[in-house]
């Protein structure tokens, strides 16, 4: 016997209900998910930039002044960075303070100097440090707290500095000098350019607790000073004391005005020529050896157990190996509001440059994006004169508007429809500022998916994102270089591409007598022409020759150096472990190491030599406290001036509209503290309801098999 | 009803492997515990939206009662809290009497007062991010938000900012010359979970 289910009433009563769930089920998915969008609403005003901590209408109560001594000795500075602050009000404060470093500088050092007493900071795993620096707080001792938010990027937290009061926070970081065809360089960034955090790195579909994403969003941002505060906010001075080994010539410093002097011997002093500079651009110095560059610089350390090595070696450059080979370019070009102003016109003027470059044989396309992307072409297309005046046409219209989502343009920009390897080359190169804090996001795309593309980095602007620079380049097996202004564009972009049409020396492999060579990186990279290879090695016992073997042009090379010429350097191993802090990170990008065990090996590295990681952070304690029972803490983030020839009025236009007059976010407030406020209703009602959907599908099911019995 | 009847031979399985009770039951049981889990759970969790609509109802008879007389009208007999104040936003089309106390129980109900009133001239008023306060994410710079007291007077803010705060980093200004109006709910606002942060909307009292 065989009924037809479909005219039991009571089968049509549990189809009418299940139907009935299944569109309130979809009307609450759809709700939620538009409530997903609309989540990205507090972003979506204004240039889209994370502005949480908003915009500083009034000078801080804390006072911030910054002195910086570095000292370059050979192929290293080692620097100190004095900063002092000053409580203006009559309260109690505490004060905490974002800053950059460079990505590849080590903080091993910090000192807190209180009258004539100073304390000595620890090293200490990240949350131990933060906790004995909030127990000091609530006992009203003074306690200084150094942590890393990324490799360029730091905070100092300041304790129970009292009313009147002056602490100073000295640290002290050491980094290699980067060294270009003979051209040495020592680049100091003085400021954090606002950053913008995509709204997808909040949510939990990044893969974090979103509470842990807020936090590291919090972490990267601070108050930009409204310009009405003036420039000398935060001013800074530098001195750098200039000992490369040789009579420095045609010192330079393309964006501060500064003043040499003669020091001892070969020594150079460079100092600003006004003194103080506001914190608003990277100061950067440049100088060159006379006649030929030395070819080599060895120095050794012993730490522990172990032998440290570093290497500076320039392979010979056998000028250009002929033709250079068909080329496809992928012009990436950031038009975000963080470039609106100065950097936009310079990023322009460095894509025209490179537009003229093109010859017929090659391809190429351009890729925009701000929080939207356009590519150009559909693919790439031969750079044929009507193709390439298109594309000139649409450079010089583009506008710089809206948030940072650079994902979605680096995966476009990876895409190769034309895989199979016929000899020529795929290149990407990047024009941006690199104002965006998922810098992991794009080192892992690049790791993933690199193919045989190759990433190259033009860093625009007054205050770029030298972390990003370098380590997408890193992944991407490129190189990276800096355009301040507009009229650099021209000079850096033609060193750029002289330089990336081919790496100049490619499997490159070191070894030393009589044991291994643990080196970091693991695996050397590829050089471009005029990059020495930095070799950072360690071993059990360092003797006998360095062997280093590669292929340049073509063709074998090789070279031994005789270790007994090392000079002892009390910088090695540090450098050493900044390098292999990095690989770490990476290789956690990649997904070769997993998160925890990254985590450990960056702790250890990081306790080992007495550096600040992600994992570790530098303590100092007044063990006396100082401020009385009963007077509160009042607590400060101090605001940052915005990076010079950004544009304030389009990235807090809209937002800040007559916002003139007070402001609430400002000190001598009352604290409160706010209470939980949320239901968080929808989840159970979801889970409910599917719960109930499911039970009635299975009845269903079930009264539809016995209906056919 | 119909005899469930299952067929002959898998009976006769079920009975050759023994536990026939348990074995014919369950796949009987288990989509009715279902259903019944899943409605209850359901149910539950519609009740606080539900609740938060009700009590408004109840609450806005007891704030134009409040008014009438003059002085804060219980909503209803057991209520340990009275209506205050009642906050609108014209362009956003809401309109939530705001109960005194910032008591939990009482934001079950409406936007609960932190602060009012007092030396700093500031307003603080908080509420859940998935009810009573939902509109807080759709506030733009410029909005003109209005507080009615039980007193009947009305003052007039304008929206001046939004910003995202954690909730023991949150302080305002005391002693200042503007009055002003702070909305502060939960962030971020499609989040299940409690979290850190807060979302304070900060206007300026216009008129």
């Amino acid at each position: 016997m065989r009924r037809i289910a479909s005219i039991d009433p009571r089968n049509l009563l549990a189809a009418l209900l299940i139907s009935a769930l299944g569109i309130a089920l979809a009307a609450s998915a759809s709700m939620l998910s538009a409530r997903g969008e609309e989540a990205a609403d507090p972003f979506a005003n204004g240039g889209l930039i994370l502005r949480e901590k908003g915009v500083a209408t009034e000078m801080p109560a804390m006072r911030l002044g910054t002195d910086i001594v570095a000292k370059v000795a050979g192929q290293t500075a080692r620097v100190t960075v004095t900063q002092a602050f000053r409580n203006t009000s009559d309260k109690w404060m505490e004060a905490t303070y974002l800053y950059p470093l460079p990505d590849d500088g080590a903080v091993d050092t910090l000192a807190m100097v209180v009258g004539q007493r100073v304390f000595r900071g620890r090293i200490k795993p990240r949350e131990e440090a933060r906790e004995i620096y909030e127990q000091a707080k609530a006992e009203g001792k003074k306690a200084g707290l150094v942590e890393q938010a990324r490799p360029n990027m730091f905070r100092n937290s300041i304790a129970n500095v009292g009313p009147g009061e002056t602490v100073l926070v000295q640290i002290e970081f050491q980094a290699p000098v980067r060294q270009v065809a003979g051209d040495y360089a020592l680049r100091l960034p003085l400021v954090v350019g606002p950053r913008y955090v995509p709204p997808h790195s909040l949510t939990t579909a990044s893969g974090r607790p979103s509470g842990e994403a807020l936090a590291d969003a919090a972490d990267v941002t601070a108050p930009t000073a409204h310009p009405k505060l003036g420039e000398m906010l935060n001013p800074v001075s530098i001195s750098v004391e200039l000992d490369p080994g040789f009579v420095p010539e045609g010192i330079a410093s393309p964006y501060h005005r500064v003043t040499v002097a003669r020091g001892k011997g070969a020594a150079r002093i460079v100092t600003l020529t006004d003194g103080e500079v506001p914190a608003n651009r990277d100061f950067e110095l440049s100088w060159s050896a006379p006649g030929k560059a030395p070819l080599l610089g060895l120095f050794r350390q012993r730490h522990g157990e172990l032998d440290y090595v570093m290497a500076t070696i320039t392979p010979p450059s056998l000028g250009p190996a002929g033709e250079v080979p068909p080329r496809e370019m992928i012009f990436v070009i950031d038009n975000s509001g963080s470039m609106a102003g100065d950097s936009i016109v310079a990023a322009r003027e460095s894509l025209l440059y490179a537009l003229g470059t093109l010859r017929p044989q090659d391809r190429f396309n351009i890729i925009r994006f701000d929080d939207t992307m356009t590519q150009l072409f559909d693919e790439a297309v031969p750079a044929t004169g009507e193709q390439l005046a298109t594309a000139r046409r649409y450079t010089a219209g583009l506008d710089a508007e809206g948030g940072t989502e650079m994902l979605p343009a680096l995966k476009a920009a990876l895409v190769d429809s034309r895989q199979k390897d016929d000899g020529s080359l795929r290149q990407i190169v990047f024009l941006t500022d690199g104002s965006l804090s998922n810098e992991a996001e794009m080192m892992a795309e690049i790791a993933r998916n690199r193919g045989r593309s190759r990433v190259f980095m033009v860093g625009i602007g007054s205050a770029p994102n030298t972390y990003l620079m370098r380590r997408m380049a890193e992944a991407g097996r490129g190189t990276f270089t800096h355009v301040g202004w507009e009229d650099e564009a021209e000079a850096k972009m033609q060193a750029l591409l002289d330089r990336l049409s081919a790496p100049v020396a490619s499997n490159l492999k070191a070894s030393v007598e009589g044991g291994n060579l643990d080196l970091a990186p693991r695996d050397l990279p590829d050089l471009y022409a005029g990059e020495p290879l930095v070799l950072l090695g360690r071993t059990r016992r360092l003797e006998g020759t360095l062997t280093v073997t590669g292929t340049i042009a073509g063709r074998e090379w090789r070279r031994s150096i005789d270790l007994a010429d090392a000079g002892a350097s009390d910088t090695v191993a540090r450098l050493w472990a900044s390098r292999r802090i990095a690989e770490v990170e990476a290789q956690r990008w990649s997904g070769e190491l997993e998160h925890d065990l990254a985590d450990m090996a960056v702790e250890e590295l990081g306790m080992d030599f007495h550096l600040v990681t992600t994992r570790t952070s530098l303590i100092a304690l007044d063990e006396t406290p100082s401020r009385p029972r009963g007077a509160t803490l009042t607590l400060e983030e101090l605001p940052l001036l915005l990076p010079a020839g950004w544009d304030f009025d389009h990235l807090f236009g809209e937002q800040n509209a007559g916002a003139a007059s007070v402001d609430p976010d400002a000190a001598q407030d009352e604290p409160l503290e706010l209470p939980e406020t949320a239901t968080g209703f929808m989840a159970p009602l979801q889970q409910g309801l599917a719960l109930l959907a499911l039970g009635l599908v299975a009845l269903a099911w079930r009264r539809r098999r016995v209906a056919r019995a | 009803m119909r005899q469930a009847g299952t067929p002959a031979r898998a009976q006769a399985k079920a009975q050759a492997k023994g536990g026939r009770g348990w074995r014919r039951a369950l796949p009987h049981l288990l989509p009715w515990a279902l259903v019944l889990a899943g409605a209850a759970t359901a149910a539950q969790a519609a009740w606080i939206p539900l609740k938060a609509q009700l009590a408004q109802v109840l609450l806005d008879r007891a704030f134009a009662e409040s008014v009438e007389r003059g002085e804060p009208v219980k909503p209803w007999n057991w209520a340990d809290t009275a209506p205050l104040a009642r906050v609108s936003v014209e362009r956003l089309g809401v309109g939530e009497v705001v109960l005194s106390g910032g008591s939990g129980e009482a934001m079950a109900f409406g936007p609960t007062a932190l602060v009012d009133g007092g030396p700093a001239r500031v307003t603080v008023l908080a509420a859940h991010r998935d009810t009573h306060f939902r509109f807080v994410r759709d506030l733009r710079a410029g909005d003109a938000i209005a507080l009615e007291r039980i007193d009947g007077s009305v003052a007039r803010y304008r929206v001046r900012s939004l910003s995202t705060v954690r909730w023991d980093r949150f302080a305002y200004p005391a002693g200042g010359s503007t009055e002003l109006l702070a909305l502060a709910t939960c962030y971020p606002f499609d989040s299940d979970r409690p979290g850190p942060l807060r979302r304070i909307a900060w206007a300026e009292r216009v008129g």
